[in-house]
């Protein structure tokens, strides 16, 4: 290890930087649970569904019921609201870890990309002392105070959130994203009637810079952001683009997050210069303290897994859009626009009898819309399908699937064999062959209304 | 089972060299269109719900076979221009929980939540006769639905169990078949008066003149509009549109042919109209209603969905859906009689073919669609995304 590695990684730094993140992260928890309380979700996502989907690899992970969900959110909000305060810090950050992955687990369809990013950095933050610095621990237990904290903690949280911007540009580096422009063709073509930016929408070429921008944005931010005398320019940029699709899309907190998250580039100091005199100094930088090897190979472990597990999706080979094998954890943000037609065909093979299964028979309209665009969500209702005709039927059965998918704007190609009896298939992480290749057409481009058009429409 | 589009050599299926697009159609150019076709759509509604408001009056007043033969032309000429406007899920027939919405739509024509049994116990009670019947009364007692039963049905016989207190009590036996008879005349008059009357409220609230909800649409974005943009508003008109894919596909053909939610070969009770019998008529006028709204209800000037998706460079899904739309009327018209009961028996596969035409419709408008226009399916709880 170089001398300049184990400075970044071991030497003690001020606390300030830091001590603001956990607050800023705390305080977003905390409105993040309590908007799913306000609004409902919490019944409408994980208590009035009839089924839930699990990942492969967490089966046991399923919703508590109307009372156990609803005390989960609570707990959230409270724990993300102490990890705020810096009270009983430790046991607040790994009880907000632990509720937010579970909401994350109890069904699939609920899984975001910045949820889980949330997951992944309050994973992190359970390993650091955070709650020592500018804390109410640290007021209630002087004796645990500290003032600086070690640089793995600023390092860690920055390869995180590095990784997530890196390979979401990483992600835009297709066709369809650079050569058509798409989905955000499809996207800005919605939105030309918007007051103000919207004859921007408009024109032409809009889109493509747009898709451009997004993508250099995206991997290259990290290390504007890294550079000293870039950073606060970075930092409007990061601003001014998460401002932009914030008012564009629907995505909820995580401009927010991704906000919040660019400031673990700032210096260790930085909220210093918003304090009064008498605090603005930074304090002595504290002793070395060198971790045990073991914990050190765990970090670097950890960093190799964030940045390998992203690219599992190219070991399947094909257009993960389509497929999505690979596609979660991957950091594939707003990079497809897929709706879906699905029908699943039962046969009972003692009676040759076909009938046709809606999905909406077992999920409500959002769990639909995940479901036509994964396939292994197709699978999953297909077992899940399979087991009640079998009851009802009085033996095995045989299920189909019958799934038009719309990729960017591309027509409706099918997405699964449907010769294949879905119900003797098992998931994993193996290649799924029952998967039909992507269509090899190019995505359209759409000649969105000028403003013009909008106008003269109006004075009519 | 349909088949999607095959990949071809690589040409791209809309945009340059494949729909050409100019651009020239607005979101809010179809909302004006839809907003005409509405009115115009709920006019017709309304006028015809008059029309047999005015023939069930006469027929109660003056029963004869050619009163009933024109009253029953009437409840035909009404529940067709409804079927029409059943696509359109905005304005006050729209649910409650649409921009607008007041859930009328119930009490004009309730099916699927109809219920022969408290038709019967109403006509036994004569609580159609109360003067608060039109406010009090449940949505399976009334309506057209109610109308159609009254209207139709002539056997003396009553579908409530042997326990039920008209039978137990012999209040139904005891009406004989005049009284019976005068009494669903009575009925069907209150029902339809009640019915004209609902539809000429949404007609108004439609209506330039009246609440002008046309002019509403288009005003998307303003203080007081329900919508907050173009798109907001368009996705509502959408999702009326996915009509066809739960009503008509599924319950309408999908379950009377054994192949939805029914567990034998076939289930021909599940059949709509099971009184007057024009259950394809029914679905003919929904797949009209749906083209109607899909291509400006075929005004030269209108711009339709049709009109956005061509001017959006994707002329071929918007042929796509107007020869499948097409090719499902043609598969309605095909069948030799419009009593679904009766094809499902002797042209089973005719109506298979129609099933097959209209979920044709339904893949495109849950595919391509919704994709070209950036629509979201209905009954999508609203969540975060990224």
């Amino acid at each position: 290890m170089t001398e300049r590695l184990r400075r970044a990684l071991f030497d003690e730094r001020d606390a300030a930087g830091l001590a603001f993140f956990r607050v800023l992260l705390g305080v977003l928890g905390c409105v993040s649970a309590l908007r799913f309380l306000h609004y409902g979700w919490v019944d409408e996502f994980f208590v009035r569904p009839t089924f839930f989907f699990h990942h492969w690899f967490a089966p046991f992970a399923r919703p508590l019921g109307a009372t156990g969900m609803h005390a989960v959110f609570w707990t959230m909000a409270l724990s993300g609201a102490l990890v705020a305060l810096g009270l009983a810090y430790r046991l607040a950050i790994v009880t907000f870890f632990v509720t937010i992955t579970y909401v994350q687990l109890a069904d699939v369809t609920n899984y975001l990309n910045h949820y889980y990013l949330v997951s992944l950095l309050t994973l992190l933050m359970c390993v650091m002392p955070l709650g020592r610095a500018y804390s109410l621990d640290a007021l209630l237990f002087p004796a645990t105070r500290r003032a600086t904290l070690p640089g793995w903690c600023s390092v860690l949280l920055k390869v995180q959130v590095g990784t997530v911007y890196t390979y979401a540009g990483v992600a835009k580096i297709t066709t369809d994203w650079l050569l058509h422009a798409q989905p955000l063709d499809i996207w800005l073509s919605s939105r030309t009637g918007l007051p103000v930016i919207g004859p921007a929408l408009a024109l032409p070429f809009m889109p493509y810079v747009m898709a451009w921008a997004g993508c250099l944005f995206d991997l290259t931010i990290a290390g504007w952001l890294t550079w000293r005398r870039s950073r606060p320019y970075a930092f409007a940029v990061v601003l001014f683009f998460h401002f932009m699709t914030s008012q564009l899309f629907p995505i909820g907190m995580f401009p927010v997050i991704m906000v919040v998250g660019a400031t673990t580039f700032f210096d260790a100091s930085w909220p210093r210069r918003f304090l009064p005199r008498r605090l603005a100094a930074a304090p002595a930088q504290g002793p070395r303290v060198v971790p045990h090897r073991a914990l050190v190979a765990l970090g670097a472990a950890y960093c190799a897994l964030q940045l390998l597990l992203p690219l599992r999706a190219f070991l399947y080979g094909g257009d993960v859009l389509w497929h999505e094998q690979g596609m979660r954890f991957s950091w594939r943000v707003m990079v497809r626009e897929k709706n879906a037609s699905v029908t699943y065909l039962v046969e009972n093979p003692r009676t040759g009898r076909v009938v046709e299964v809606p999905p909406r028979l077992y999920l409500d309209g959002r769990q639909q819309r995940e479901l036509g665009t994964q396939p292994d969500l197709v699978l999953q209702l297909a077992h899940k399908i399979a087991a009640d005709y079998a009851q009802k039927e009085g033996g095995p059965v045989r299920v189909r699937a019958d799934v038009l998918v719309s990729l960017n704007g591309r027509r409706a190609a099918r997405l699964i064999d449907p010769d294949v009896d879905l119900a003797t298939v098992e998931d994993g992480l193996a290649p799924k062959a029952w998967i039909l290749p992507a269509p090899t057409t190019r995505p359209p481009y759409l000649h969105a209304p000028s403003w013009n058009s909008s106008t003269s429409a109006s004075r009519r | 089972m349909t088949g999607g589009p095959e990949p071809d050599d690589g040409a791209p299926t809309s945009g340059p060299g494949g729909g050409g697009g100019d651009g020239s159609v607005t979101r809010r150019m179809v909302l004006e269109s839809v907003g005409v076709c509405a009115s115009t759509m709920y006019a017709e509604a309304a006028a015809a719900s008059a029309a047999l408001a005015s023939l069930t009056e006469a027929h109660a007043g003056n029963p004869s076979d050619d009163s009933l033969a024109a009253v029953r032309e009437g409840w035909k000429a009404a529940i067709g221009a409804w079927q029409q406007v059943e696509v359109l899920k905005l304005g006050p027939a729209g649910p409650v929980t649409t921009p607008g919405g007041q859930g009328l739509r119930d009490t004009v024509y309730s099916w699927p939540l109809v219920s022969r049994c408290l038709v019967e116990q109403t006509l036994v009670s004569e609580a159609y006769a109360d003067p608060s019947f039109a406010e009090d009364a449940l949505l399976n007692v009334r309506g057209l639905a109610a109308a159609e039963y009254l209207l139709f049905f002539e056997p003396a016989e009553n579908a409530c169990g042997a326990a039920a207190t008209i039978n137990t009590s012999g209040a139904w036996a005891a009406l004989a078949g005049a009284e019976l008879d005068a009494r669903k005349r009575g009925y069907a008059a209150v029902v339809s008066a009640d019915v004209a009357t609902i539809v000429q409220g949404i007609a108004t609230a439609w209506a330039p003149e009246g609440g002008d909800l046309a002019g509403t649409l288009t005003a998307t974005g303003g203080s007081g509009s329900p919508f907050k943009s173009d798109q907001a508003a368009l996705n509502v008109v959408s999702d009326g549109l996915f009509y066809i894919e739960r009503e008509v596909k599924d319950m309408k053909l999908g379950r009377p042919l054994g192949k939805v939610d029914c567990a034998e070969a076939a289930c021909p009770a599940a059949v709509e109209s099971q009184y007057a019998r024009v259950g394809r008529d029914h679905v003919k006028n929904n797949l009209v209603g749906f083209k109607r709204v899909f291509d400006g209800c075929g005004e030269a000037s209108a711009r339709g969905f049709d009109d956005l998706l061509r001017s959006l460079g994707s002329a071929d899904v918007a042929s796509d859906m107007l020869s499948g739309l097409d090719g499902a009327i043609a598969a309605a018209d095909a069948l030799e009689t419009s009593d679904l009961v009766t094809s499902l028996a002797s042209e089973r596969d005719k109506v298979e073919a129609l099933h097959a035409a209209v979920k044709k419709v339904t893949d495109l408008l849950k595919t391509d669609f919704v994709t070209i226009l950036d629509l979201e399916p209905p009954v999508i709880v609203e969540g975060d995304n990224d």
